[in-house]
């Protein structure tokens, strides 16, 4: 599979605004570790903070700065490591080289403080993350069941044609809640490409939404429900990334009519 | 004092090195936040919390993820849209911005239409640069706090269109930055 489909997840996900399978896609590969896409996460908040940075300064009110400052003053937040080096300079009146080692002690305590600091606020941040993954994935198998279990839902077969002849699909179809496209054995598209499903009711096919495939050819996508008429066919195309309003590649998967 | 160095003294407990990380910051801070609440004393609020957060926290900032700029201004950013979020709830007649290019403290500015163009290309800055079709997703998200299925529904566009225009405007707003100094 290309990176290409991770750098517009990135882009997404840098304005916030990533959900769905997306999101849950987009986090599995991050935790794979991948340097491309944590580097285009940091430039876009650079960028992201130069505008703010370039933009019209506005002074907040005085009473914001006064009550934190009261806050600051009061708070006990603990920090062990600051009477170490006092109590090091002490002891440095009588032993010079125990206070050296105390030094060397404290200094590192405190490196070692920092680090835990920022391992933990890194795992609360990646529970955070698995969190919203989950209730996402949650999401999506609690709307398939849902419409499962609605006897006005059918499950359309998709065969794979000339160009994926090991491809295949199902589509879970309500004709008022819309669905959602399972497809397997699919090959990645090529860079610049992505897959576009189309719904066929009317005279004109409709495009309803695109998608990707993992390593595996596996792929799926949320269908919303179309208004001219019941859909008497379904059919996927390759298309240029971002999808088209009308189909021009090549068909890859389609039910039959 | 580089930015890094402040927030590491603030780690440290250094209450001078937290008075003067607000000072640096809080005047591009707090616009971000009356953007996205659209509300002065919410803003002030959320403003109060998130430099509080930065102080409590200052010891989980990792220079090698970004700049105190960077940081301080997702915290923001995320707080602020949280703050909008628990109003919406309570409300449930929220309605995120589309169009207007709302300044909390300019409800209405005045003066003629150039004049409030001029106004507007300040608020804007570079994102005023970018084709519309780009600047209007990215505000539906950063500011909005929209999911690109929810922009994809208020625009009536294609999933793969709004995700496109969001990398395609990220892109230009990078470059429109390069050149401005």
């Amino acid at each position: 599979m290309t990176h290409e489909p991770f750098d517009t997840l990135a882009a997404v996900h840098a304005v916030g605004a990533l959900d769905g399978e997306d999101l849950v896609r987009f986090e599995a590969h991050l935790r794979e570790g991948c340097a491309t896409c944590e580097a285009a996460l940091r430039e876009a908040n650079e960028a992201l903070a130069e505008l703010h940075r370039q933009a019209t300064p506005v002074i907040p009110p005085a009473h914001v700065r006064d009550a934190l400052m009261r806050r600051v003053q009061s708070s006990s937040r603990p920090r062990p490591w600051r009477w170490i080096p006092w109590a090091v300079g002490v002891a440095a009146a009588a032993v010079l080289a125990a206070a050296f080692t105390g030094g060397m002690v404290a200094a590192r305590y405190q490196a070692r403080m920092g680090a835990l600091a920022r391992d933990m606020a890194q795992a609360r941040e990646q529970l955070r993350r698995e969190q919203a993954l989950l209730r996402e994935e949650v999401k999506i198998a609690r709307s398939i069941a849902d419409l499962l279990r609605d006897p006005a839902t059918r499950v359309v077969a998709l065969n794979g044609l000339a160009d994926a002849p090991n491809a295949n699909g199902r589509v879970v179809w309500h004709e008022k809640a819309g669905g959602r496209l399972y497809v397997a054995g699919l090959p990645p598209a090529p860079a610049g490409k992505t897959y576009e499903l189309w719904t066929i009711a009317g005279p004109a096919p409709r495009p309803a939404g695109t998608f990707d495939v993992d390593a595996a050819g596996r792929g799926s996508l949320t269908v919303a429900p179309v208004t001219d008429g019941p859909v008497k066919v379904f059919a996927v195309t390759l298309e240029p990334a971002g999808g088209t309003p009308a189909p021009t590649g090549p068909v890859v998967l389609a039910s039959a009519k | 004092m580089t930015g890094p160095d402040l927030v590491r003294r603030m780690a440290e407990g250094d209450r001078n090195a937290f008075a003067r990380f607000y000072d640096r910051h809080a005047r591009q801070v707090y616009p971000l936040i009356l953007r996205i609440t659209r509300d002065p004393a919410d803003a002030a609020d959320v403003l109060q919390e998130v430099f509080w957060e930065a102080w409590q926290g200052a010891a989980s900032y990792d220079p090698g993820r970004g700049t105190p700029e960077a940081w301080i201004f997702m915290r923001a950013r995320t707080r602020a849209i949280d703050k909008v979020r628990s109003v919406r709830r309570r409300s449930e007649t929220f309605v995120a911005p589309a169009d207007e290019r709302v300044t909390a403290a300019a409800a209405d500015p005045g003066g003629d239409a150039a004049e409030r163009a001029e106004d507007r290309g300040l608020v804007l800055g570079a994102l005023g640069q970018l084709p519309e079709a780009q600047r209007e997703v990215i505000e539906l998200a950063y500011y909005g706090g929209l999911t690109q299925t929810e922009i994809a529904e208020r625009l009536k566009q294609p999933l793969g269109t709004v995700k496109t225009r969001i990398r395609l405007g990220l892109e230009r707003l990078r470059e429109v930055l390069k050149r401005s100094p």
